[in-house]
């Protein structure tokens, strides 16, 4: 164990030497920051462009509820939809909400009444919410001109409404649902970067030549590369919880300690992963493309912007390697519901298998004899 | 173990690289305290051959034995009491003299104070630059830098693949000197250069070429084994000219570059003559003739490269170069 001890301080006087220490440091909360903030589900200030062929009192209700909310922003009132759908085309228009002739007559006669939605579909997640914002906005509208004209209608009614409720997050405040997951993207990506980084930089510089003749044995040497990053893995854990907090309020319902219990575990995997490409390759640039093709998989897939659920059946085995998928899951399951050691011990057990492999797998590649 | 009769002990290695064969069947053996070179142009083997006996790469066929220990079962007892120097300059570039250093040491379980008195002499001119990053160095100091770190765990032997290689020519002085020492401290010492001059230092050297031991000798012997009188010619104006003309000239056995000069043996009927000093005067007359001005002729001690150079045209194989 001294010996690895040698290796731990000679990594840190190295990393306290080049500027690898202050991406270290000052990377996560940057990055926790800015992505927090940009990664943004809500989406305000949609572009609504409005075609009234009804020039009724209802309509201009209509119209004026879609500008009170933070949501749409009345770029243009058309006189024709063909009008409308060149804004469309030029990407003025977000929305386009057309109101047919006799829209506020079938209102009162018919106590229902169509409008048309025209929604720029480019961007396909923006556009849902979009079309689903506005839905909400115009049932409210009918909602509330019922009473008004035919309320005695429907009290006769037997009308059922559902209210959902949003367990865990009320509010469904994306940032209590994205921050964790966050966390947990930055973390890998720099501590798998680095790690993948070191070894091969030994290679290119010559040095490991010079340790291979030295009596170290090969788990002194994996330990000595691996514990460093662990290390960096906590602090980053820690500020990230910190900035989670403070600044974005995310409640931190479970238990710590389970959770850097199982981060403790997690980080052995893509600090695995990169020992096991950086032993694997010969140069840093090498080394560099094979850990990206591995993070972009790992990241598309965790599960932080698409639901696993909503991938394909291929996918969905896919990301049983994956181990950001698990430790998003654990992340979210232990600060966002409180779940137990109990709760997590299926994906617990998965990163387990995990890093037993990928550990294993980068000591048995690792040479100090080459054939 | 049996005391090892051999501090090193290669039989029949090779080594090959896809369709480029480094070392072929080569067989050397080092008794203990001896302070050995491996001599041979660039791309010879020499760094295939430390590699093998710094337990960094196997052979495809044959043994090696360092320190009584064989390379394949041994490599754990090996690198306790090999000190390996590689030709490039492997150490952190980006930790101080010390930090490499003591890191160095630690590596092997011991401290730089506990093994000063081996490495003293060479260590006192670094001191005053011990917190100085090594990648700041100079060539020289590098290479002292290297040389303690590759003794500071008191090896039997030392490997130092090309160790003045892009070293001034004082640095290279004192390292001799220093490796003069250590030899005295009965650490036997395998040293390759591509310098000929610096195979004079050696007790024994082995003349490398395309993988394959041409001559393992002392230097003496090796001088001593130039068959036949040496002359060196040089003439004003270019050496190519004079070089062509010899080339051409009928009773002309060997002739190359050396230095600023052309090094020249002659048939052996020309020699018979040479006695006679009749052949010195045809020669003289020859070049005369071919408009070469103010020809000097001279006998000549062969050194060890003149050796090597004829070792190379007597391989039917080699490219002999008569030229360089």
């Amino acid at each position: 164990m001294r010996i690895v001890w040698f290796l731990l301080e000679k990594e840190f006087h190295q990393l306290r030497r080049n500027r690898t220490l202050l991406l270290l440091l000052l990377a996560p909360v940057v990055q926790l920051l800015v992505l927090s903030n940009a990664a943004n589900y809500e989406i305000r200030n949609l572009n609504l462009v409005v075609v009234d062929q009804d020039h009724s009192p209802a309509a201009r209700r209509l119209v004026d509820k879609f500008q009170y909310t933070p949501y749409f922003r009345l770029v243009a009132v058309r006189p024709s939809v063909r009008a409308a759908e060149q804004d469309l085309l030029r990407d003025r228009a977000d929305v386009v909400l057309v109101v047919p002739r006799h829209f506020e007559r079938a209102l009162v006669r018919e106590r229902r009444a169509d409008v048309q939605l025209l929604v720029n579909a480019l961007n396909s997640v923006k556009a849902g919410l979009a079309g689903s914002y506005a839905a909400s906005i115009v049932q409210a509208y009918q909602g509330e001109a019922r009473p008004a004209t035919v309320a005695a209608v429907l009290a006769g009614r037997g009308g059922l409404e559902v209210v959902p409720a949003y367990w865990y997050n009320p509010r469904l405040n994306y940032k209590t649902f994205m921050v964790p997951g966050l966390i947990f993207q930055i973390m890998t990506l720099i501590v798998m970067f680095l790690a993948t980084l070191n070894i091969v930089r030994e290679k290119e510089i010559g040095t490991i030549e010079q340790l291979n003749v030295t009596p170290i044995r090969k788990w002194q040497f994996m330990l000595g590369k691996l514990l460093p990053f662990w290390l960096a893995g906590f602090y980053q854990l820690s500020v990230g919880l910190l900035v989670a907090r403070l600044v974005f309020q995310v409640p931190l319902v479970g238990s710590l300690p389970l959770l850097y219990a199982a981060t403790a575990l997690y980080l052995t995997v893509p600090l695995g992963i990169g020992l096991l490409i950086s032993a694997s390759s010969r140069t840093q640039q090498q080394a560099l493309f094979v850990a990206f093709f591995f993070l972009i998989i790992f990241v598309l897939l965790s599960g932080l912007f698409t639901p696993i659920e909503y991938m394909p059946a291929w996918a969905q085995a896919l990301d049983r390697l994956n181990p950001l998928a698990y430790i998003i899951r654990i992340a979210r399951m232990v600060l966002l519901k409180g779940s137990t050691a109990r709760d997590i011990a299926g994906p617990l057990g998965a990163l387990l298998l995990l890093a037993l492999t990928v550990n294993a797998l980068a000591v048995w590649r690792y040479r100090k004899t080459s054939g | 173990m049996p005391a090892a009769m051999f501090a090193i002990d290669l039989q029949h290695l090779s080594k090959s690289y896809g369709p480029v064969q480094a070392v072929q069947d080569v067989s050397l053996r080092v008794p203990p305290g001896e302070l050995f070179g491996l001599i041979g142009p660039d791309g010879a083997g020499k760094t295939t051959l430390f590699r093998i006996m710094a337990t960094l790469l196997l052979p495809d066929a044959g043994t090696a034995a360092v320190a009584g220990h064989d390379t394949r079962g041994g490599m754990r007892a090996i690198r306790e009491v090999v000190g390996y120097m590689p030709g490039r300059f492997s150490l952190y570039p980006d930790l101080t003299v010390a930090e490499n250093l003591d890191f160095f040491a630690a590596l092997f379980r011991t401290t730089v104070r506990a093994n000063y008195e081996l490495i003293r002499d060479i260590y006192e001119p670094l001191a005053p630059f011990r917190d100085r990053r090594a990648g700041a160095l100079s060539g020289g100091m590098k290479q002292k830098l290297a040389l303690c770190c590759a003794l500071i765990h008191k090896p039997e032997v030392l490997l130092l693949d090309e160790p003045t290689t892009g070293v001034d020519a004082v640095s290279r002085q004192e390292f001799w000197q220093v490796l003069g020492q250590l030899k005295a401290r009965g650490i036997t010492i395998m040293v390759s250069t591509p310098y000929m001059d610096e195979a004079a230092r050696c007790e024994r050297v082995a003349l490398l070429q395309e993988g394959q031991v041409l001559r393992v000798d002392t230097p003496a012997a090796l001088q001593a084994a130039y068959p036949v009188p040496l002359y060196a010619v040089r003439a004003t104006g270019s050496l190519y000219p004079l070089l062509q003309s010899l080339r051409a000239y009928p009773a002309t056995r060997t002739v190359y570059a050396f230095g600023e000069e052309a090094h020249l043996s002659l048939l052996p009927a020309a020699t018979a003559a040479a006695t006679t000093g009749t052949a010195e005067a045809d020669l003289l007359g020859y070049l005369a003739r071919a408009g070469h001005a103010q020809v000097q002729l001279r006998g000549l001690t062969p050194t060890i490269e003149d050796t090597f150079m004829e070792l190379l045209g007597a391989r039917p194989a080699a490219t002999a170069p008569t030229a360089r």
